[in-house]
């Protein structure tokens, strides 16, 4: 196991390596210009620029750079924001908004895996009757429906009807951000209920199952302790990964609301070209997506013990 | 088969000749293993058989016909529409049967043209997608030396948020109609070429493919006939969804100011313009959600329909 672990690890470095270099390399083919505000194009002489350039090291060879960027990021150095707060450290204009956007997501997810896999239980219980077509529709809406048409139906139904706030603000951001987690844990409970409800009817039709309802064993018994328990195996892989990616916010609801959360913050640094935090947030979204993916590994050996990561002897 | 039948009734009448040699012809080769079974006949009845999902299929292509013959009957065109803000915010009335919008142009040529433009992107991403991912994922599963090649370029570009590429295109290349189908078919590809590159190395290494290549079939013919009839359910079932996917997709992108540009009306633009008005004036997001959500539903359900109809192990 820790050998494997560790082959593992070595292996998603070299994959977070390649995609920051690859971004470095992209971000670097945007012409100088977009260095700067406007303000500062308007007033810079060619000279002022070229001076700022030279002091921020823009101009020398990319090579260069990229050997510089490696050496800051070995000391765990994330350089300053240039654009979208002037001269703050990355690390700090990330932790506010951090903050906010994981604790709409981590209150979404919990909703969502709740309200998701009870769902789903009912599903699999009433298979092929009304309570079953019910949330069938619901995932299949929820699915196919653009989010952004679903988002503007719980905004209006939420302002108009209940008279929610339909913009966040950080001056009461209890009754503001109802709205932005209704929108978040509406796609995720679809997505829970469908596959509890999946995972559920495929070990409902195993021969165990008939066994233990031939033994005389209550049916919710059954469903508890043998059917939901199996069915949260594969599941359980999906667990660690969305409670890491909901650091990184969701662009279209945080943009929908205007939350000051993490989600816009990449595409702003892109289009105000922040090189230091682009880089930053590729960073961490790599990392964490790589992470979320061998966490749910891991939980899932530890959810069922048959499973193994390693070759024993005599498997394959 | 009656020929067949009467042959053998003369072989039996006649016991003298009962083991004499036949002469070799390939149509009466063919004849032993015949009926009347054809794949796609096969589909079809499967498919129609399935009244809700004909339902669909001709609610779908009424609603394309009516996109054109909505434009023609309509009363403004839309590329004479002249801003007017002492027309705008009208409500549906005679004159403007959708109302108008937020510079008083007519809604209802506005909302057709856009329908007609989201459906097109999605039909040409969709085609695109499918030929490239089904290409690239054939040579990817086939040959063993590519394979390593391959599963690095998925997970460089998966690994990087599509939300970087999409915003560095728009910022570089810029947007268009054009611009958008490309690039939606270089990120969609992915998925399918992943699905049949799996498939592919699921059949490969079957025996009668392996009978195949001893008897010197060349790999093209290995691939299109012994191999890709197989992965038709999934790539039908692919190509429908990911006429949802695009739609819901360029809706998001237009919205986050990434997709289309300003002057290419598409559904994801209208929305986005709908923004900031429809609490006050909610017929500027109903009438493209309604359109919107038709056409996403619709092509979800008869995807996943004609998928089932098309697998070849639904079939009597």
């Amino acid at each position: 196991m820790f050998k494997y672990t560790v082959k593992r690890l070595a292996q998603s470095f070299i994959t977070v390596f390649i995609v920051v270099t690859l971004v470095f390399l992209l971000m670097r083919m945007l012409p100088t210009d977009y260095y700067f505000t406007e303000e500062q194009l308007m007033k810079f002489t060619e000279q002022q620029k070229n001076d700022q350039l030279l002091a921020a090291g823009l101009l020398d060879p990319v090579p260069e750079q990229l050997l510089r960027f490696y050496g800051q990021l070995l000391r765990l150095d994330f350089g300053e924001s240039r654009r979208i707060q002037n001269g703050v450290p990355v690390v700090k204009v990330i932790g506010t908004k951090f903050e906010i956007s994981m604790k709409m997501g981590l209150t979404s997810l919990g909703i969502a895996v709740v309200i998701g896999i009870v769902m789903g239980i009912i599903q699999a219980q009433y298979k092929n009757r009304i309570p079953d077509h019910l949330g069938t529709a619901y995932t299949i809406f929820v699915n196919a429906v653009p989010p952004l048409v679903s988002y503007s139906l719980v905004l209006i139904f939420g302002s108009r009807v209940l008279g929610l706030p339909s913009i966040y603000s950080s001056r009461n951001p209890g009754p503001s951000s109802i709205l932005p987690i209704v929108c978040l844990a509406m796609l995720s409970i679809a997505w829970w209920a469908l596959w509890t409800r999946r995972y559920m009817i495929d070990e409902i039709n195993k021969d165990y199952i008939k066994l233990a309802r031939i033994k005389g064993l209550p049916t919710k018994k059954i469903m508890r302790k043998h059917v939901l328990r199996n069915a949260f195996v594969p599941l359980a892989q999906y667990l660690p990964a969305s409670i890491l990616t909901t650091v990184g916010g969701s662009l279209l609801v945080e943009r929908f609301f205007s939350v000051p959360g993490m989600g816009p913050l990449l595409t702003d640094s892109i289009h105000r070209y922040d090189l230091n935090v682009v880089q930053t947030l590729v960073i961490m979204y790599s990392v964490l997506s790589i992470l979320g993916v061998f966490l749910g590994d891991v939980l899932m050996i530890v959810v069922d013990p048959r499973i193994t990561l390693t070759n024993k002897g005599g498997t394959r | 088969m009656k020929d067949q039948n009467n042959t053998q009734n003369d072989i039996l009448e006649s016991e003298d000749d009962l083991f004499r040699f036949v002469e070799y012809s390939p149509e009466a080769a063919e004849m032993t293993g015949y009926s009347d079974y054809s794949y796609w006949k096969s589909v079809f009845q499967n498919f129609v058989k399935k009244k809700s999902a004909v339902v669909l299929t001709i609610i779908f292509i009424l609603m394309v016909i009516f996109s054109f013959v909505a434009l023609a009957i309509g009363k403004y065109d839309y590329k004479t529409l002249e801003t007017n803000s002492s027309q705008s915010f009208i409500s549906p009335d005679s004159e403007y049967w959708f109302g108008t919008d937020n510079i008083g142009r007519d809604y209802w040529c506005q909302v057709w043209y856009a329908s007609q433009t989201s459906i097109k992107l999605a039909f040409i991403v969709a085609v695109g997608e499918c030929l490239l991912g089904i290409t690239i994922g054939c040579v990817w599963g086939y040959v063993r030396k590519l394979d390593g090649f391959f599963t690095e370029l998925y997970n460089l570009i998966n690994n990087v948020p599509m939300i970087i590429y999409m915003t560095l295109i728009a910022l570089l290349i810029g947007q268009s109609f054009k611009i958008m189908a490309i690039s939606l078919i270089c990120f969609d590809w992915l998925v399918m070429a992943r699905n049949v590159r799996n498939l592919v190395i699921i059949y490969r290494d079957r025996e009668y493919n392996l009978a195949s290549r001893t008897l010197g079939t060349p790999v093209h013919r290995v691939l299109i006939k012994n191999i890709l009839p197989q992965l038709i359910s999934v790539i039908i079932l692919r190509l429908a969804l990911s006429i949802p996917g695009t739609i819901t997709m360029e809706t998001t992108l237009s919205y986050l100011g990434l997709g289309l540009d300003i002057n290419t009306p598409s559904l994801g633009i209208l929305l986005r313009n709908a923004r900031s008005y429809f609490l006050d004036y909610p017929y500027l997001l109903i009438f493209p959600a309604v359109i919107v959500s038709i056409i996403t539903v619709t092509f979800y359900l008869i995807g996943n329909a004609f998928s089932d109809a098309s697998d070849p192990r639904n079939h009597v």
